[in-house]
């Protein structure tokens, strides 16, 4: 018996070290990808107008404002084309809860190796008020954006495309080299 | 649902019976880890801080990669000590399992044990938590996916202002901030656990936080055996450019990963919401309806001789001792125990421990079983070559059932721990030849010290003990799992053979048993 116990343990021990190494493969690795990933800083949207009688007469008369205003970034339009294909197309809101945080677009796009043609539009979306005032922000993203490009992508391998602020267009990065 | 988790009850108690039976024969139930798992966990805690003050000192925020690495190629200590924090690790994640399943399996796990069970969920979830920032901190292929997959996940959480996704697209190197809080987390979160594991004992008196020596060092001796022969696995080095190949991953602290690569984040949160609720809802669905409830125990006061024993010895420190009300003149003592109701589990240890036979769950104490093995020994009239086996019906009692062997009575009880000596005393007295009592192995009671007391109340005088009176060659204590029976046959068998021996047992008459004890335990 006190064999089979040290047996049983070290079989147990094995058993633990074999576990704690499992092979995986958490991608299959026979794509590539093509990812889509940036943050933009739209246009600051400040809308003011003036109360109705019914929204004033629900509240005290202590509370009434003289305008209502809604602060926000307006959103914008994103279109992937890959291959002549239309593969997105969506509008990006702003996050947070009051929707004045930054643009982000993260989106990853499977594709066989290979070369592929990506074409992006990532432009502001038709204000919806025609009376919106916008502040004037040096770091706000352009009005549109677009890059159109032939990649070659070898198996498992991943290109960013993102937007360099300093030039204020967007980038293809294949690797921490730099542009392809 | 309740039966549901009856029977999911009842069949994992049938499965770790099995085991324990096995590891049993294997190591004894001195050396059986699996008896030992929550204390092994400690244990391993204590290994992973040791092992992990070291590696702090080599790995570096800024070449995280770099520095494990180094550490795993260096041969003589950096090798060894990072596979025994990764192997130590992973062994703890079974002890925490075999641990959460007994409690479960043996019906540990709601009324006052309630807090227990919650803390412990709590303490599972942040050990694969550390697991997970420890993971992260080596900057592997493995650390890469576990990274993005957790960000995937807390980026539908509407918590942070700006997705975690980003940090890890390739557009800027990963910031040493990153791997700073990974390390801090790594660090801060083991030190919550200790709090965790105060509040996960504080309702057991004397628990055992470490497991028995050889046990420990047998199990790190284990641990660092394999770190020596086999490094922890370190797979190749992150890029955010590169879809990670194969590699090796750690089952324990991963598992959940396929699944969850599979399934869109929030659903991957509902998983694992409906099964965190499930576990919490445990303490609830695993108790009994309120009439099949054990009672509390209650104190008879006028029998109450102020001793402390049941005091010193309930596991669950339920029992506490408080003034007599309307004061101590003309009564036994100015103090007397009193059960809290909130804290008792009903183990009935407390009966055991009372000379007086004066506290006890109702229907349980010591004069409640003086009752019952006359009653037992008007039927059964046992004779003096006869084996009265009195077993733990929990536990021990599938050793005692259908026992094949002639001239044995088996009279379960529901805790061997809670068995009055006065008990065993009448048995021989009335001219049973001899007396096995099979408790739990020690380390495997449902009540936690039952045998241990009972042992120390036959053969080393702790209160409430066998009188010298009664003949110690014929009584046997056994402990056995449910799945030993041939221990308890051959105690049995050499018990018989051993009264073979001895003179013909007699009973007496005319004696009293119940009175003897009280009122030679009194104490004016």
């Amino acid at each position: 018996m006190k064999v089979l116990g040290v047996a049983f343990a070290l079989g147990a021990t094995a058993a633990l070290g074999l576990l704690s190494g499992v092979p995986y493969r958490a991608e299959s690795g026979e794509h590539a990808i093509i990812r889509l990933a940036w943050r933009a800083r739209g246009e600051r949207v400040h809308r003011c107008r003036r109360p109705t009688d019914a929204e004033l007469a629900k509240l005290p008369q202590h509370m009434r404002p003289q305008e209502i205003c809604e602060r926000g970034i307006s959103p914008y339009r994103l279109r992937v084309t890959l291959d002549h294909r239309q593969v997105v197309d969506e509008l990006v809101r702003a996050g947070g809860a009051q929707g004045d945080r930054p643009l982000f677009v993260f989106h990853d796009l499977p594709v066989p190796p290979g070369e592929h043609r990506v074409a992006i539009t990532f432009e502001r979306a038709e204000s919806e008020e025609p009376d919106t005032d916008h502040e004037d922000d040096t770091r706000e993203t352009p009005q549109r954006l677009t890059l159109d490009e032939t990649v070659s992508l070898a198996p498992a391998a991943i290109v960013l495309v993102t937007y360099d602020h300093d030039r204020q267009r967007l980038v293809l990065l294949a690797g921490p080299q730099g542009d392809r | 649902m309740r039966r549901l988790t009856t029977l999911f009850q009842r069949v994992a108690w049938r499965g770790l019976s099995r085991l324990d039976a096995a590891f049993n024969r294997l190591y004894g139930w001195r050396l059986n880890p699996l008896y030992r798992s929550g204390a092994l966990v400690v244990a391993l805690f204590v290994v992973l801080l040791v092992t992990g003050v070291y590696l702090l000192f080599f790995y570096r925020l800024g070449a995280p990669y770099q520095s494990v690495a180094a550490l795993t190629a260096e041969p003589w200590l950096g090798r060894w000590i990072r596979g025994l924090h990764r192997y130590a690790s992973d062994a703890a994640v079974i002890a925490v399992l075999v641990h959460a399943l007994r409690m479960f399996a043996q019906g540990r796990s709601w009324g006052p044990r309630t807090l227990a069970w919650v803390t412990g969920l709590i303490l599972v979830f942040v050990t694969l938590i550390c697991g997970w920032t420890g993971l992260v901190m080596v900057w592997d292929g493995p650390a890469q996916v576990l990274a993005q997959e957790g960000a995937r996940l807390f980026d539908v959480l509407p918590v942070f202002a700006e997705p975690i996704s980003r940090a890890f697209v390739g557009e800027r190197p990963i910031p040493s901030a990153f791997f700073f809080l990974n390390l801090f987390a790594h660090i801060a979160l083991p030190i919550g656990m200790g709090l965790l594991v105060w509040l996960h004992v504080s309702r057991v008196a004397r628990p055992g936080l470490l497991p028995p020596r050889r046990l420990m060092w047998g199990a790190v001796g284990l641990l660092t055996l394999l770190a020596v022969l086999w490094p922890a696995p370190l797979g190749p080095e992150a890029n955010l450019f590169q879809l990670p190949g194969p590699a090796p991953y750690d089952l324990f602290y991963t598992f959940w990963l396929p699944l969850s690569q599979a399934l869109p984040a929030p659903a991957v949160w509902a998983i694992g919401a409906v099964i965190s609720a499930a576990l919490l809802l445990v303490p609830w669905l695993a108790s009994p309806p309120l009439a099949l409830r054990p009672v509390p125990s209650t104190v008879d006061e006028s029998l109450c001789t102020g001793c402390e024993q049941c005091y010193l010895d309930c596991p669950y420190e339920a029992i506490a001792m408080i003034a007599r009300p309307g004061g101590d003149e003309g009564t036994r003592s100015a103090r007397i125990a009193h059960v809290n109701p909130a804290l008792c589990v009903s183990c009935g240890i407390c009966a055991g421990s009372c000379a007086p036979m004066g506290v006890g769950p109702p229907g349980r104490t010591g004069r409640d079983q003086l009752s019952a093995v006359r009653a037992f020994v008007a039927a059964t009239r046992p004779g003096a070559r006869s084996v009265v086996v009195i077993a733990c019906d929990r536990g021990a009692g599938g050793v005692a059932r259908g026992l094949p062997i002639s001239g044995v009575h088996v009279w379960p009880v529901t805790c061997a721990g809670n068995l009055h000596t006065s008990v065993i005393e009448l048995l021989v007295r009335a001219g049973a030849g001899g007396v096995v009592v099979a408790t739990c192995p020690p380390r495997d009671c449902w009540n936690r010290e039952g045998p241990t007391w009972l042992e120390q109340r036959l053969y080393h005088e702790r209160e409430a003990e066998l009188q010298e009176r009664v003949d110690r060659r014929r009584i046997r204590v056994v402990h056995a799992a449910r799945g030993n029976r041939s221990v308890g046959v051959e105690a049995i068998a050499e018990l018989q053979a051993a009264i073979a021996e001895l003179e013909r047992a007699r009973a007496e008459d005319g004696f009293d048993v119940g009175a003897a004890c009280e009122v030679e335990e009194v104490r004016p």
